[in-house]
């Protein structure tokens, strides 16, 4: 009987210190196998720089495109679709849905661009697609009268062909790029307009020789150093 | 029925010729011609006589046509000819001619005299600057008159200062800003390779499949280029690859953005190994026939300290030791530290190891500018090594520059301390052989180095030299803890002449001020990143009484009685010079291109033999020096092979703690070329970039309650500095981190920036300090 509990003894305790020597060395292999799990956060989107490389996708099929001068919009009826220049346009053509706040419906046109046989024309690139809320800003025309007389000064759009500060230069940028911080949707593709057409869209990098024109500076005052004053 | 819009197959085939020819020429990279309307208000440039240069500005060094008419500079173009750019060029490049043009140039030499800036004839200013260094020579000997001169020196104005100082003269105190941009770059090649510069070239771009850019902002600081990658993006689809600490314009074009916390590259660069071996990516042919294993010293220290020196001890070891060091370095215990995730460091060296992919690195200042750039360096060339990936089209570690002749003139021509055009001056052989082309006494060229640059502005704080020539750089913006070198430079008892186009800070410590004249209106040589080096003539008369660097030099050597060396004719000084300096480059391994070629083609690169430049060095196929008969000869070294480093993370000289918690880093704008001085006189550039700023990341910022335009005030150890902040526009640092550009010399943030340098090459570390935070 002592003998048979010795052996019983015996077996509980190999037992025992089995199943501690188990989950210990269960739980060391864990300890070394595991690697914390970082939380690796994706790099902030920098809007102003991140949409001069949208569309850069297309750049070699707006090199390629021919120029269909038929049916390209000019400067003046650009300007003269906006309140004021860098105005949101209004929407030139009749719109069938009118409950809606424009999105897919708009988007169908206005994300890629191409040709309309009703309208005879080609659809403008939006250079914000992913504002869906269209109509929030743009707005279809219903009359072409005022409802009172406006003396509103509409200050022309800037020039083309004089933003440059020397003769072949890149001209500068003359408008603001706030939500129009992609230059391919207007500047490249069979709807821009004629005089703001790009030739070279494959650059992509836009902002490496065209830079924008600041207006903050213009009351700062010419940076003399001092020891060229008593020259 | 479907009616085609050819109408026969004749228009047809005309059609599709036309088509194609267009696509043909977008391939050949065309330059920019604008559409008739663009042009509509642009006076017409037919009467234009077009000569072509190098720009003025970067390393890139792309080729520029400058249109000029009645004497003056009027128009730029990029040439279709240069391989480098192909017609393109960036902003700064296409308005670069303006810089000549500023109001405030410098057209008089200036004396100080009680206080006062006084007018004075060339003559008179040179023949004091002569007496003035010969009175401190006899005074104070000759290890207390220095030159420092800039990677913006023409080889030419190198050439004469290093043989007037070192050769003349006698002092080594030669140095140039390039100590603060590319020392890093010159070190890592020559204790991975035994001779500096690239191996490969800017075509490797056409070739490579994957670009992996190490904390380089290309997209601004080397446009050109980037439009490159952008345009085989474009082509061949190519991967762009953005390892950094900060995101920007270029993580906006990149495929893939990985940010790691600064320094931790080092770490990062190991893990990539220790993958690539652990995953038997090793080209392990490649590593048995052309490299050895080494490991240097390591708690180098920083360099804080005055009188700071260091010499590392290269001792071989094993590969196997080698595999154990790295073992440190898993992908698992670097994510930590880098605060890359193991699947990021992963994802990089599987495009590393992939045996399918051609790699090309590219770098800049942030490896250059770190106080262990010289491992940085070297543990990407480990990579590169260990895969077999270098030497070869498309597979290329690129150490970009900064500057139009850091290359050409501080790392060729040698105007560094302890440097000869050829060789070192601690080498019997190599100052023997310079002595000779010099016509100098051997015992002239003083075999001991004296100071790089942090320690000779402060050799100049503590008086033991007492002269010193600045030429075509802005010390005075660009030194780290600023406020220590110009107190001191401010010192009784120093003498300071600057030769500059327009007034700086550092004209403003100036006792001589020496009007020069700058670019195309002198004839001259510069030499890019990729070992071209391209000639311009001189198109414009320079303003008032200014003079090139060359003839400064020339005048006052002649006056202090070098005639003998100086020998050479005003009408044709430029060709004497450089038919001089090429006879230290003969022979395959630096041959340099005749001026006759350069004056033909847009540049040359070296080694240039048997009348053809050499794309590819190290590589049999391609490199006329190669000698082992074998595919690869990395003969810079004695036996032929490269060296893999064995180099271990070590921390910054002063990291972030409780009462500095933030990074401050540094660097440029693609608006604005190093300090300004140029740039800032452009009205373009100006108007696009107006002053510095403070990034800030939005958190921080919001925590704070600061908006983009409010002012911040940084603190660090060394002062103060307020500046107006920048949330979510050009860039956007990592959370507690800020970054300011250092072009605004109404903002030196170089005040507060500290001294702390990679002890190999004695580079500051730009990048690097910890700052305090607040609304101002």
């Amino acid at each position: 009987m002592k003998k048979r509990l010795g052996i019983l003894l015996v077996f509980g305790i190999l037992f025992v210190g089995f199943s501690a020597n188990w989950t210990y060395s269960y739980y060391q292999g864990l300890e070394e196998a595991y690697i914390p799990i970082m939380e690796t956060k994706a790099p902030p989107v920098i809007p102003s720089e991140k949409k001069v490389f949208e569309r850069s996708e297309y750049a070699l099929d707006y090199l390629n495109m021919p120029q269909d001068e038929n049916h390209q919009r000019t400067l003046e009826s650009y300007y003269d679709n906006r309140a004021y220049p860098g105005a949101p346009p209004s929407i030139p053509h009749p719109v069938k849905e009118k409950l809606g706040m424009g999105g897919n419906i708009c988007l169908q046109c206005h994300q890629n661009g191409g040709f309309v046989q009703k309208f005879n024309a080609y659809a403008p690139v939006t250079p914000h697609p992913e504002m869906i809320n269209c109509k929030q800003c743009h707005v279809e025309q219903q009359t072409k009268n005022y409802f009172a007389a406006t003396d509103f000064y509409k200050k022309p759009g800037p020039a083309v062909g004089v933003n440059s500060a020397l003769p072949g230069s890149p001209p500068t940028i003359p408008h603001q790029l706030q939500m129009r911080e992609n230059c391919l949707s207007c500047h490249a593709g069979p709807a821009a307009v004629k005089e703001l057409w790009v030739d070279h869209p494959e650059r992509v990098n836009c902002r490496q020789c065209h830079v924008p024109q600041q207006q903050e500076v213009e009351n700062v005052e010419l940076f003399v150093r001092a020891n060229t004053v008593d020259q | 029925m479907y009616q085609s819009v050819f109408t026969n197959r004749r228009e047809f085939i005309k059609k599709m010729a036309v088509l194609s020819a267009m696509t043909a020429a977008a391939g050949m990279f065309p330059g920019i011609i604008f559409a008739e309307e663009q042009e509509k208000g642009i006076p017409d440039g037919a009467n234009l006589d077009w000569k072509k240069a190098p720009c003025r500005f970067c390393g890139v060094g792309c080729g520029v046509l400058i249109g000029t008419e009645n004497g003056k500079a009027i128009a730029v173009k990029g040439d279709p000819k240069s391989p480098v750019n192909k017609g393109l060029c960036c902003v700064k490049g296409y308005h670069s001619i303006m810089a000549m043009y500023g109001k405030d140039r410098l057209k008089k030499p200036l004396v100080k005299k009680n206080g006062r800036y006084v007018e004075t004839s060339m003559k008179e200013a040179l023949d004091l600057v002569a007496s003035k260094m010969q009175e401190t020579i006899k005074e104070h000997g000759k290890d207390a008159v220095s030159i420092y001169g800039s990677g913006q020196w023409t080889i030419p104005d190198g050439y004469v200062a290093s043989k007037l100082f070192k050769g003349c003269i006698g002092t080594n105190n030669v140095e140039a800003n390039a100590r603060l941009c590319m020392a890093t770059a010159v070190t890592g090649f020559l204790s991975s390779f035994g001779l500096d510069e690239p191996m490969g070239c800017y075509e490797d771009i056409d070739y490579a499949d994957t670009f992996v850019l190490w904390g380089n902002n290309m997209a601004e600081m080397h446009p050109v280029l980037f439009s490159r990658l952008l345009d085989q993006r474009l082509k061949r689809g190519v991967k762009i690859i953005d390892f950094a600490t900060r995101t920007t314009r270029t993580s906006m074009a990149a495929d893939k953005t990985i940010i790691f916390n600064p320094q931790t590259d080092l770490a990062v660069a190991n893990a990539i190994c220790y993958e690539i071996i652990n995953n038997g990516w090793m080209n392990t042919a490649f590593v048995e026939e052309h490299c050895n294993f080494s490991k240097g010293l390591t708690n180098m220290g920083y360099g804080l300290e005055d009188h700071y020196k260091f010499t590392d001890r290269p001792e071989a070891i094993s590969f196997e030791e080698y595999k154990a060091f790295l073992e440190d370095y898993t992908p698992e215990k670097v994510s930590g530290l880098s605060g890359v995730s193991v699947k990021d460091i992963k994802y990089l060296a599987a495009h590393f190891g992939d045996p399918n992919k051609k790699v090309m690195s590219l770098w800049c200042m942030g490896m250059n500018q770190h106080s262990r750039g010289t491992w940085i360096n070297n543990l990407v060339y480990n990579i590169h090594l260990l895969t077999g990936k270098i030497s070869s089209p498309g597979n290329s570690p690129f150490s970009l520059t900064g500057q139009p002749s850091a290359c050409g003139t501080v790392r060729e021509v040698g105007t560094l301390t302890h440097k000869l055009p050829h060789g070192v001056v601690a080498n019997k052989e190599h100052r023997e052989f310079a002595a000779k082309i010099w016509d100098v006494p051997v015992e002239n060229i003083d075999p001991k180095p004296t100071y790089h640059t942090v320690e000779m502005f402060r050799a100049l704080d503590r008086g033991d030299i007492r002269f010193m020539w600045i030429q075509v750089t802005n010390p005075m913006v660009t030194m780290p803890k600023l406020k220590r070198y110009r107190d001191g430079a401010k010192k009784e008892g120093r003498f300071i002449v600057v030769s500059d186009v327009y007034p700086t800070p550092t004209t403003d410590i100036a006792d001589v001020i020496l009007p020069s004249a700058m670019w195309v209106e002198r004839e001259g040589l510069y030499g890019n990143s990729e070992r071209r080096t391209q000639y311009f003539e001189q198109m414009l008369e320079p303003p008032g009484e200014a003079l090139s660097d060359t003839v400064q030099l020339i005048e006052v050597a002649k006056r202090m009685g070098f005639e003998k060396q100086f020998y050479y004719k005003d009408e044709t000084h430029i060709e004497e010079i450089y038919s001089e300096y090429r006879r230290h480059h003969e022979g395959k391994k630096h041959n340099m291109a005749p001026l006759e070629v350069l004056k033909n083609q847009p540049g040359a690169m070296w080694p240039y033999v048997d009348g053809k430049e050499t794309k590819w060095r190290f590589n049999a196929k391609y490199d006329p020096a190669c000698t082992n008969g074998k595919d690869f000869h990395f003969y810079g070294k004695k036996d032929g092979r490269a060296v893999i480093w064995q180099r271990p993370y070590e921390p910054a000289a002063e990291e972030p703690d409780a009462d500095y918690p933030f990074w401050l880093g540094t660097g440029r704008v693609v608006e604005h070329w190093h300090t300004g001085s140029m740039t800032r006189r452009i009205p373009v550039l100006h108007q696009a970039m107006p002053h510095a700023y403070v990034e800030l990341h939005p958190e921080d910022a919001e925590r704070m309650q600061i908006r983009t335009g409010d002012m911040v005030k940084l603190t660090t150890r060394r002062g103060e500095i307020s500046l107006p902040a920048s949330v979510n526009q050009r860039g956007v640092p990592a959370p507690r981190q800020v970054f300011v550009p250092f072009f605004d010399e109404q903002m030196l943030i170089n005040d507060i920036t500290l001294d702390s340098f990679c002890p190999i090459s004695k580079e500051p570390d730009y990048k690097k300090c910890a700052v305090k935070v607040e609304k101002a």
